[in-house]
């Protein structure tokens, strides 16, 4: 009967008005037509529930569906004509949403197979699901997008270049599936590579990473000998190297990992690329904010610049990068400003008298900036300086530099940390000095007050003034037990919740509160704790993933320990970026407060997770560093 | 209980099915009646369907011939275009002019069209062992009994379900003059208007009026005896 068989016409002709399938060759869309099922749904009733193994890609004919996006209160009301049900397809996953009938409806679903076929043969198919998937990362990155063309007419937008641009820079270095994994090992520590494809002749039959490495081997004590093959991720999801690099990022996302190979043509794998790479050229873009804080001729156009950076991070946020990189990101804007400003104010003042630093502390000397942060910084003079005859000129300066970083977005400092204040002007012997009289004669509040201090770092001018510094009072710190024994109890004190009951947030003295401050309840005792290990063993390093790996390596922190913090400072983050970002949407002020009922269940679950560890964490600070001053 | 109220339409039916079934010649017919009915016990969730429309040139299935029948496989979960068919019937005479405006089949169209008898034989494997779905089922069991009786000798017996009995009868009330209608039975269950007289869009509107109807009644997944036409 096959030569009888025939596409209904109504279903035809429904697909040529609709994308993605109107952009489809006919053949394929009469294909397409021939495969639907025609389906009714009830009002009320569930067309997918989560966790289901939704089959279709669901083309709503009449009537009306609502999404409940998975684990949140996040409804989406969907009407003739829209789509529902590719994510799952394309992750090949269980459904995560929720579908249910918001009115009676015909559905024409299209089965899974067919779907693969069209999103695989093409590109105009699948890049509507690129597309509408991203639509949000779209609206956020088409603004830079559309900026970067006003400029300088670059069409060629970082993420939607193709792979091959950006894959195959670096040799690629591959193993057999029979090598031993401490020989993989030391291959991808030699060529320093953090992932290696597993070639079986021409095949790509697997891919290892350092984290499978990490978790499947040295996690569980395996030896060395045993083969990659049993470790390594077998039959890798890889991506065309026509592809770009915006399918990357996505996949990445979806599938949550980190590295993809890339393959030709002929199917042969050509490169890696990293989620590194994604975030690079998505940065080249953000670098265009980057760029205009750096040429900004005047304040004017520099506040209008850093005006653009909660987009932008909402656009990272919304792309799935991690909280790191996007801290980094943000905190290398802040740096910027901070030396655009001060070489306008200089320029507006006249070269300065004497040799200075700028130097920055807390949060932007971690790298760690967040949206709304506020200042904190001071100069540092070099032995050239005369006060009664420069302090006038750098008074100025430092009133100027705060009052253009509070125009740009970097609100003046509450607790007056700011080179406007003649108390933090000072030479290098007058700081060492203001240190050491904390060193020496510690006081607990004083001590309290006084933590952002030991995070510093040279914004602009003379780095040495403010390295010495920092070398000379860690030095100074680490040697002397009192003091120390007064930062551990000192970041030790901090409240942290327990846990969550329903909306509200437990803590320690079962007062049931309303408000998660993610930055004073999880961020900061996190920072705390690397600062106080990193002032026990006078660590060189200044920010908090830094210092807690620097504190496993100079053996004050466990480890394990050590890695579980890194993994909950990057999830609180991550939550505060996500809770920010929406409020960006929202049109709202980003802030570090949010109503637990906010929160899905996962990040919950993750949060008492995370809270448990912090704590156990800053006993054992107590317990090891505190001892008998508690 | 069921086989008291019930019994009588599904045991007639099966006994005008094996009659037939025994005076059937050797052939398309025959094969089709082997093909056996469905257990009318059975819930309607595990019954294979076919939608069905056929167009004609008139309304007497003695005097007047099937231009093209419309079929698609259905269940009560889907309709499935991958079965969607569509079989045009070669006519004897010219076309009745009149019947060309309300079908927009064409000579055209006919001449690409197939013989009385391959044309039915392709109907009749399309039918084979399912339950057939049709609005007003009388003339698409006329029809098809006419052409069988004139190719075989022997009629057509299968088991119907036909959509505008349904309504009536699960969901009583008074209806307008032309409220019995296909399409605005459809407008009632939200279903979208199709462009009707074309066989296969006839017979797909149908079934989805069905799947509609099914989810309607009190009675979730009634059986089978249920459902079908009295």
């Amino acid at each position: 009967m096959t030569s009888d068989s025939v596409e209904i016409e109504e279903v035809r002709s429904f697909l040529e008005q609709v994308e993605p399938f109107a952009s489809l060759p006919p053949d394929q869309l009469r294909q397409a037509a021939r495969a639907i099922d025609i389906m009714y749904f009830r009002r009320d009733t569930f067309v997918t529930h989560a966790g289901d193994d939704n089959q279709y890609l669901s083309l709503i004919r009449s009537g009306s569906v609502e999404l409940r996006l998975g684990g949140t209160e996040l409804h989406a009301r969907l009407g003739e004509r829209d789509c529902f049900g590719y994510p799952s397809l394309i992750r090949r996953g269980p459904a995560q949403n929720e579908a249910i009938a918001f009115e009676d409806c015909l559905l024409y679903r299209l089965p899974a197979e067919m779907f693969h076929l069209l999103w695989e043969g093409h590109e105009q198919f699948r890049h509507f699901f690129d597309t509408d998937q991203a639509s949000r990362l779209h609206r956020a990155v088409a603004s830079m997008r559309r900026e970067v063309a006003k400029n300088d007419g670059d069409e060629s937008f970082g993420v939607h270049i193709p792979l091959k641009s950006i894959a195959s820079r670096r040799e690629l270095v591959f193993c057999t599936p029979e090598l031993a994994i401490g020989d993989a090992a030391r291959l991808m520590a030699e060529r320093d590579v953090s992932v290696l494809p597993v070639m079986k002749g021409d095949d790509l039959v697997g891919i290892l990473t350092d984290k499978d490495l990490r978790r499947r081997v040295l996690a569980v004590g395996l030896d060395g000998a045993t083969p990659v093959e049993q470790v390594m991720t077998p039959d890798p999801i890889t991506l065309a190297e026509t592809e770009t690099v915006l399918s990357a990022l996505l996949a990445m996302t979806s599938h949550h990992i980190h590295h993809m190979p890339v393959v030709n043509a002929g199917g042969r794998i050509c490169g890696i690329v990293s989620s590194s790479d994604v975030l690079a050229q998505l940065g080249s873009n953000t670098f265009h904010l980057a760029r205009e804080v750096e040429g900004a001729r005047a304040m004017g156009s520099l506040v209008d610049a850093t005006a653009h950076l909660p987009r932008a991070v909402a656009g990272l946020v919304e792309a799935g990068v991690d909280a790191e990189p996007i801290a980094r990101y943000v905190s290398s804007i802040g740096e910027l400003a901070h030396r655009r400003i001060l070489k306008l104010m200089e320029q507006e003042l006249g070269p300065p008298p004497a040799s200075y630093a700028l130097v920055c502390f807390g949060s932007l000397a971690r790298h760690e900036l967040s949206l709304g942060s506020d200042q904190d910084n001071g100069f540092i003079f070099g032995d050239d300086f005369v006060r009664e005859s420069h302090d006038e000129y750098f008074a100025e300066l430092g009133r100027r530099l705060a009052e253009g970083l509070d125009q740009a977005g970097y609100k003046f400092c509450p607790g007056n940390i700011m080179a406007s204040n003649p108390d933090y002007r000072r030479t290098a012997s007058e700081w060492a000095e203001r240190f050491r009289h904390w060193i020496d004669s510690p006081d607990p509040q004083a001590i309290l007050e006084s933590g952002i201090f030991f995070d510093m770092r040279a914004v602009a001018g003379e780095a040495h003034l403010v390295e010495q510094l920092r070398r000379e009072t860690f030095e100074a710190a680490s040697e002397n037990r009192i003091f120390t024994s007064f930062v551990a109890r000192a970041a030790a004190v901090t409240a942290v919740p327990l846990g969550f009951f329903r909306n509200f947030l437990l803590k320690e003295d079962a007062v049931e509160g309303k408000v998660l401050d993610l930055k004073a309840q999880a961020i900061t005792p996190i920072v705390d704790l690397a600062r106080t290990h990193a002032i026990v063993k006078a660590l060189d390093a200044t920010s908090t993933l830094e210092r807690l790996a620097a504190a496993a390596d100079a053996g004050s922190l466990d480890p394990e320990a050590a890695r579980d913090l890194s993994a909950c400072f990057e999830f609180v983050r991550d939550v505060r970026f996500r809770h920010q970002a929406r409020q960006i949407r929202n049109g709202e002020k980003p802030s570090n407060k949010l109503d637990p009922g906010e929160l899905s269940r996962f990040d919950r679950e993750h949060l008492r997770d995370a809270f448990k560890l912090i704590r156990a964490q800053l006993d054992k600070l107590r317990s090891d560093y505190a001892g008998g001053l508690t | 209980m069921l086989g008291q109220l019930f019994g009588g339409p599904v045991r007639k039916l099966k006994r005008a099915f094996e009659r037939a079934a025994k005076n059937a010649p050797e052939g398309p017919l025959l094969d089709f009646y082997h093909a056996d009915l469905p257990d009318f016990d059975a819930p309607i969730s595990q019954i294979d369907m076919a939608a069905i429309d056929l167009e004609t040139d008139g309304l007497d299935a003695a005097s007047h011939a099937v231009l093209e029948a419309g079929i698609a496989d259905m269940d009560t979960c889907a309709i499935h275009a991958s079965s969607a068919r569509r079989i045009r019937f070669r006519p004897d005479a010219a076309l009745n002019p009149g019947a060309v405006v309300v079908h927009r089949i064409t000579d055209d169209a006919v001449a690409a069209a197939k013989p009385l008898e391959e044309a039915l034989a392709g109907v009749l494997a399309a039918c084979a062992g399912k339950v057939l779905v049709a609005h007003f089922a009388e003339i698409e069991s006329a029809f098809l009994d006419a052409a069988c009786k004139r190719v075989y000798g022997t009629g057509f017996v299968a088991p119907f379900i036909c959509t505008m009995q349904l309504e009536t009868r699960w969901f009583p009330r008074q209806f307008a003059q032309d409220g019995l209608r296909l399409s605005k039975l459809r407008g009632r269950y939200g279903l979208p208007p199709y462009r009707a007289h074309d066989g296969l869009t006839d017979a797909v509107a149908c079934g989805e009026l069905l799947l509609a109807q099914l989810t309607h009644v009190a009675r979730k997944d009634p059986p089978l005896v249920e459902v079908i036409r009295r």
